[in-house]
């Protein structure tokens, strides 16, 4: 009697385990790219999704719709498409600048509700309509449809654009002590160029900072081993003459918050291992120890550009840097409104350091 | 009266420390984050500390409790000795609902996080369907292979899904944990008494104490699970606290979960289908300890057998996940559990304690009269 009741429970079990839905890949439309749009009181969505074709070779396909709502988009594009959608491989959410004008909030709360998206996920502003930009990068590419969240993952790891995800964009968009930042795209001819960062305040873009400036928020963000900036060190007149090309090893930003009479001050002090590959040929006088020269205007012309991009935030009232959240973790009872009608006003005092690790294997 | 049970029916005492764990930890696990960084933001680590000492405490009141019960017997043993048949058997009774509320409790709980995450289509009826049937064959094996289950949810999750809170370090913010100490002591308490439901489960020890072969000596290894217990639980919130911050954690059903969409390797991309797959494992022991328990305060109260009411008791818990599948019924489930848990535990075990206690020195003091 035992033997056949459990041969029934076994029966019963593979029967139920029949209930779950598989999905096999040709049999569903993965969208890896998703553009959103505002044009003439309308919401657009763009959905980049690969066909498999034979072998390794897929091709990059869109769907457009339009909508008077945000959260229609996707339900419109199932109507568009033979197959069901799938946003579990969403590797890319871009938003056009007057989409992201209009504030992405609604996508942003959605987005931290969903749990079918990774945490890895890109997001992205473009200078034009997310359309138009995807339209190239779908028409360019061959066989690679994930061109641009390859390019800002390229950006990330070896040059100027500060980490950014779905993770650190939700962490900072929720915290009371900063706001979130994307990358910035712009449309050159028929191709596609990453141009900056794009700056929120309270998920409403406000303005964009070009990836020299970039540079600057990456190594104050915190600790970094990337990204490469140029100086200027003299003035020989000849266009490039005067400049040198600096890579960053390693560059750690240190904050201090301390209080100066009636004010606050804040200190970045900002250590920057670099080394300096592209110099001018007069540097390279021999016996002559230019580079302690050289150095020192470096560091000076760094804290110079800090300056200058921390008034820039501070005139926006905007805190992509997350000093708020800074100052939080220093003073008790942190008070957020009382902070930020101070910040536009705050004294901000970057100091760098710069060490020249190497330049290269020639003198 | 009552006879001690045969040796073969037995366990070492060192398999407490698994049984402990197995039932403390659980659905909780995934999501006790939250209200605790509502009331206490960066200090919750605290909370979870201080909630761990107090369970030490209980923990050690509970042995002292049992070694009053008459020839090692289980706390259905103690009422009928100290209350009589009647008042003894409806405080008995009111374990069982306890236990009942606590399966039914864990049981949803999973089935949501499975209907959320995994196959949202699915009714809650087939998941509770295999689970409660495979919980039929492991407690028809008899209360060495609930430990052995027990065993076996301890040290694969640990294995395997503990490690993968390292990958969080990636995005650690350290100076989310400061100030230190920036909230009240009250704020604090109100954590803690959030974050003590978390530790319990121990209490089923009431019921399997006499399964112990020399059931006092397996007091230190309880408290040794209690501290695995307690640091799994600060390394976990420690994480969350440098991961998230108190504003984005608010937003998020289970911050555990969401921990572990971040570890990406080439082969696999989504990590927590992974974790909450194997994290049956760590359900599934909560469930099968709680539903033993039920049916052995059954036993031990009408003296009917486990193998003619476990079906009766699951069927049910069956029953019960066809009516509440709503987000709310399950979030009150919960609530009650908790409150009825902590009643038992940091109230209704004080008390029977204190007055076990003042009843036999009476006796004693009684006797040496005569």
């Amino acid at each position: 009697m035992g033997m056949k009741r459990w041969l029934a429970c076994l029966l019963g079990l593979l029967l139920l385990g029949g209930c779950a839905k598989s999905r096999p890949i040709d049999q569903i439309q993965i969208i890896q790219q998703m553009g959103y749009d505002f044009k003439d009181d309308q919401y657009i969505g763009t959905a980049v999704y690969p066909t498999f074709k034979q072998g390794p070779m897929t091709k990059p396909n869109m769907l457009t719709t339009s909508s008077p709502t945000v959260y229609d988009l996707i339900p419109r594009l199932s109507a568009k498409s033979a197959l069901p959608i799938e946003e579990g491989q969403l590797r890319l959410i871009l938003f056009g600048k007057q989409f992201a004008e209009r504030g992405i909030e609604q996508i942003t709360h959605s987005l931290a509700r969903n749990n079918k998206v990774g945490s890895h996920l890109f997001l992205g502003v473009a200078e034009g309509s997310a359309k138009e930009l995807l339209d190239i990068t779908a028409k360019t590419t061959l066989s690679d449809t994930l061109y641009l969240p390859n390019l800002i993952k390229q950006n990330e790891q070896s040059m100027n654009l500060p980490k950014t995800n779905l993770h650190l964009f939700l962490y900072r968009y929720f915290s009371p002590g900063s706001d979130p930042f994307l990358p910035y795209f712009e449309k050159k001819g028929g191709f596609v160029k990453l141009e900056g960062v794009a700056l929120f305040r309270d998920g409403r873009y406000v303005g964009h900072v070009d990836l020299r400036d970039s540079f600057l928020m990456k190594i104050l963000l915190g600790e970094t081993k990337n990204g490469v900036y140029q100086l200027k060190v003299g003035e020989r007149g000849k266009q490039g003459e005067d400049r040198v090309m600096l890579q960053n090893l390693w560059a750690k930003p240190t904050y201090k918050w301390r209080r100066d009479g009636d004010r606050h001050v804040l200190d970045v002090f900002v250590h920057i291992h670099a080394s300096v590959r592209d110099y001018p040929s007069w540097l390279d006088e021999p016996g002559a120890n230019l580079f302690t020269d050289v150095k020192k205007k470096m560091e000076k012309e760094l804290e110079q550009d800090m300056r200058r991009l921390f008034h820039y935030f501070q005139e926006k009232r905007i805190d992509p840097m997350g000093i708020g959240d800074f100052v939080r973790s220093v003073t008790r009872r942190w008070d957020r409104e009382s902070f930020y009608r101070e910040y536009p006003d705050l004294d901000i005092r970057p100091h760098v350091t710069v060490d020249i690790i190497h330049t290269g294997i020639g003198e | 009266m009552k006879q001690t049970l045969d040796e073969r029916f037995l366990i070492s005492p060192f398999l407490v420390f698994f049984i402990v764990h197995a039932t403390q930890v659980g659905v909780g696990m995934l999501g006790f984050q939250r209200p605790l960084m509502e009331d206490a933001g960066q200090d919750a680590w605290m909370a979870v500390l201080l909630a761990g000492l107090a369970t030490h405490v209980l923990i050690w009141l509970m042995y002292r409790l049992l070694a009053y019960s008459p020839s090692g017997g289980d706390i259905v043993s103690l009422h009928k000795h100290y209350f009589g048949r009647w008042f003894g058997g409806v405080l008995s009774i009111g374990l069982l609902a306890y236990y009942a509320l606590a399966a039914f409790t864990v049981l949803q709980s999973y089935i949501e996080i499975i209907k959320v995450w995994m196959f949202p289509l699915m009714g809650a009826w087939q998941f509770s369907l295999i689970f409660l049937m495979l919980t039929y064959y492991v407690i028809s094996g008899g209360f060495r292979v609930v430990a052995g289950l027990c065993f076996w949810g301890v040290v694969i999750p640990l294995a395997t899904i503990f490690p993968m809170m390292a990958f969080a370090f990636e995005y650690a913010q350290y100076r989310n944990l400061l100030p230190v100490l920036d909230h009240s002591p009250t704020q604090i308490l109100k954590a803690v008494n959030d974050m003590a439901f978390q530790y319990l489960g121990f209490e089923v020890l009431l019921m399997y104490y006499p399964f112990l072969k020399n059931a006092p000596s397996s007091q230190k290894w309880a408290h040794a699970s209690n501290v695995l217990t307690i640091f799994l639980y600060l390394v976990v919130i420690l994480i969350s606290i440098i991961f998230y911050n108190k504003e984005q954690i608010a937003h998020i059903t289970w911050p555990t979960l969401t921990l572990a969409k971040i570890p990406e390797v080439p082969f696999i991309e989504r990590m927590e289908y992974i974790v909450i797959s194997i994290y049956v494992l760590v359900v599934f022991p909560n469930l099968v300890v709680a539903v033993w328990a039920m049916a052995r305060v059954v036993k031990q109260l009408f003296s009917i057998r486990q193998r003619r009411s476990l079906p009766v008791l699951i069927a049910c818990l069956f029953i019960g996940t066809l009516f509440f599948e709503e987000k709310s019924d399950i979030e009150r489930f919960i609530q009650w559990t908790s409150k009825s848990g902590l009643f038992l535990i940091g109230v209704y075990i004080p008390l029977l304690y204190v007055y076990v206690w003042v009843v036999e020195k009476v006796k004693k003091s009684l006797q040496q009269k005569q």
